[in-house]
């Protein structure tokens, strides 16, 4: 915790700068640092303890393989915490996505499979159109209907997982376009392409959060709302494209549950929903809203990925996971707020404006 | 609007939840006239007790400015452990002692939540997130993972034990016993919170947790407490879940919480704190037990319940919103209103 105890001399420094991103920075420091010791604790902890599983090149595929829909779930959530919000129908919006894929391949593969197989950039927009269209129905509850985010996106969970349900009538389908399987498959350089699918969309997501308006007015969002619409901002407008976004996350995440396993269910990654929770706040996003870093982010999928594959390695079962992530989260927060009260009193009065200790 | 009516509407608008719940029973009785029978009648209160006795542990957490989603961990945890302690163990243990063991453990639970969360001042919803996978872990790595498909002879009697039978053969109406207590919770809830300091201090934590300290209320105190509480409730709920279903999972409720948090909201508590009562989350609860039933009499597939309690629920809280928004700006206007909205 070196780097966040010299701030004061580089505040000093950038007396030019906002207080805001100022503060911003420093967290984001923070948040990084930390996670950047956790993946590698966790990492070496496994590696110790059972190097010739946990080192091997399927188990370190494995975690490329299977953190990308985790990510990219957990970025979609990281936006809906940043404007002080919650998603918690992404896990369905994802299903519905890849249900819906999956569904259009096998009607059109029914008559003409060569067909099918061709218009599969088609359907993978029709599924992150699907993801659209429920960021639309949650955006439309949140910013215009004025419900509480966490009770308007528990409401349409329940209704898209019932909608998927009845679609599905609660079987599995099968089928999904063989360049989506094979783009699941393969790997540039070692490095599988669904982890760079991760990275791609974490860089976007980055970029649009940092550098455009729309980003700053959903930060200023999060961080105040009041001030927020006393500075002109349209809360309503913002909140829209925040779900918007979220949900085409949760469609593009329905496409990469498709590309690991070429079949889509009402009910796959029920535990999802808790675990991306999870990685959204180890990842340093305040649930109260305002902050939240996107490298943090990845870092934490990356970190619990981690977890459950050295888990496995070390012949620990899944429940015995489930308590490392609760224990993980509780224990992140704890020292979050420990930290945050023993900070000397000028400083804290110095950035008390901007914080809201989670 | 006029004070009968105002009264009759409720503080949560639990009146208007009565006449939907009313218009609904009236309407399936109309379209299928087996519905309205005193069968229907008994199974719609035997599948409400459990949802209820979980809806007024989490309508404490709700009205106190909290949410928990443990709770359904807490409740297999405490049940399952007991019914395995006092199926292994050669001490006859009867029915009060496991529910005491039950409730024991449910109270410890509790703690644990309202402890972290009232000693660091984290959100609850984070922290039961948290509890809820260390729970059901401890549960299922530790304690045991296995159906236990025979209860022991005390609990297992309590099973089939009615309070009322009526009728005999195909059109019998049996009135499960455990009503009672449901009953007892909700009776004594209501009166905690209306008439006791206690509970006074959960409805002004939750309306400002800030001005309840300058009040002179120990929120701390009084938040450990909460969730102990909501503990204890909730490892009955498990108890009567696990009686009524003459067998221990302990794979089961974990996943339903959600269900649980929408009845109570539709109940008129308010998420954000300090409203609530007892009679809405009944009436919440019934609802939502009604429709499930009701959907499958008028031959609407199970696959839709999901959905339409979903839509219920957001229905429910959007009418609630528009209706807070309209008033915000009436408030504006007649300041008269707003007193009596307070009163």
């Amino acid at each position: 915790m070196s780097r966040t105890d010299q701030t004061p001399p580089q505040a000093v420094a950038d007396g030019g700068r906002a207080p805001g991103s100022l503060l911003s920075r420093v967290q984001a420091d923070r948040s990084v640092t930390r996670m950047v010791v956790l993946v590698v604790v966790a990492f070496a902890f496994f590696a110790v303890l059972n190097p010739r599983v946990f080192l091997s090149s399927i188990n370190l595929q494995n975690i490329a393989i299977s953190s990308p829909e985790i990510g990219v779930l957990a970025l979609a959530m990281m936006l809906a915490m940043l404007t002080g919000g919650i998603d918690l129908s992404l896990v369905s919006i994802a299903n519905l996505s890849a249900i819906t894929i999956s569904t259009l391949f096998t009607a059109v593969g029914e008559n003409d499979p060569a067909l099918a197989q061709s218009l599969a950039p088609l359907f993978v927009l029709a599924g992150i159109g699907v993801g659209l269209l429920g960021g639309l129905v949650n955006g439309f509850l949140v910013s215009r209907v004025g419900i509480t985010p966490i009770l308007a996106t528990l409401g349409t969970m329940q209704a898209f997982n019932g909608l998927a349900v009845v679609w599905t009538g609660g079987t599995v389908l099968y089928g999904s376009p063989d360049s989506l399987t094979s783009l699941g498959q393969t790997a540039i350089a070692g490095v599988p392409v669904l982890f760079v699918v991760l990275l791609v969309t974490a860089a976007v997501v980055a970029v649009v959060v940092n550098r455009t308006p729309i980003g700053r007015k959903v930060q200023l969002q999060g961080a105040n709302p009041v001030a927020a619409r006393y500075s002109g901002i349209d809360s309503r407008q913002v909140l829209m494209r925040t779900y918007l976004i979220s949900g085409a996350l949760g469609g593009l995440a329905g496409v990469l549950f498709l590309s690991r396993n070429p079949t889509a269910s009402a009910d796959y990654g029920a535990s999802y929903v808790l675990l991306v929770i999870v990685i959204a706040v180890l990842g340093g996003t305040n649930p109260n809203g305002g902050f939240a870093t996107v490298t943090g982010v990845v870092l934490a999928t990356l970190t619990l990925q981690i977890v459950a594959s050295g888990f496995t390695a070390i012949r620990l079962s899944s429940y015995q996971y489930a308590i490392a992530q609760g224990a993980i989260l509780i224990a992140v927060m704890v020292i979050d707020q420990v930290r945050w009260r023993r900070r000397p009193p000028r400083r804290r009065a110095g950035t008390s404006q901007a914080s809201t200790p989670a | 609007m006029s004070g009968g009516l105002a009264r009759f509407r409720g503080r949560n608008n639990e009146g208007v939840l009565a006449v939907v719940l009313l218009l609904l029973v009236v309407g399936m009785s109309v379209a299928n006239p087996a519905f309205f029978s005193l069968s229907t009648g008994f199974s719609i209160l035997r599948g409400s007790i459990v949802p209820l006795v979980f809806a007024l542990g989490v309508l404490l957490v709700i009205i106190s400015g909290g949410i928990d989603v443990s709770f359904a961990a807490i409740a297999v945890f405490a049940a399952y452990t007991t019914v395995k302690v006092a199926g292994s163990t050669a001490l006859p243990l009867g029915v009060l002692g496991a529910f005491g063991l039950a409730l024991v453990i449910g109270a410890l639970l509790g703690l644990v939540n309202g402890l972290v969360i009232a000693r660091f001042r984290l959100p609850t919803l984070i922290v039961t997130l948290g509890t809820q996978g260390i729970f059901k872990g401890v549960l299922l790595t530790y304690v045991g993972a296995r159906f236990i498909a025979d209860l022991p002879d005390s609990m297992a009697g309590l099973s089939t034990t009615n309070l009322l039978t009526i009728g005999s053969g195909q059109g019998r109406a049996q009135l499960h016993v455990l009503v009672l207590p449901a009953i007892a919770l909700a009776v004594l809830l209501a009166w905690m919170l209306r008439r006791t300091m206690f509970g006074r201090s959960i409805y002004a934590i939750g309306g400002d947790q800030e001005a309840a300290r300058r009040a002179g209320i120990r929120v701390m105190r009084t938040q450990v407490w909460v969730f102990a509480l909501v503990g204890m409730m909730a490892a009955a709920g498990g108890m009567f879940h696990m009686i009524m279903g003459r067998s221990a999972n302990p794979q089961d409720l974990v996943g339903g919480e959600l269900d649980i948090i929408a009845a109570v909201v539709l109940g008129g508590a308010s998420i954000f704190g300090g409203r609530g009562s007892v009679l809405g989350t009944v009436l919440g609860v019934l609802l939502v037990q009604v429709i499930n039933n009701s959907l499958i009499l008028v031959g609407v597939p199970s696959a839709w319940q999901r959905t339409a309690v979903g839509v219920l629920l957001i229905v429910g809280v959007g009418v609630q919103a528009l209706a807070a928004r309209r008033s915000a700006r009436k408030v504006h206007a007649n300041v008269i209103d707003q007193q009596e909205v307070a009163a």
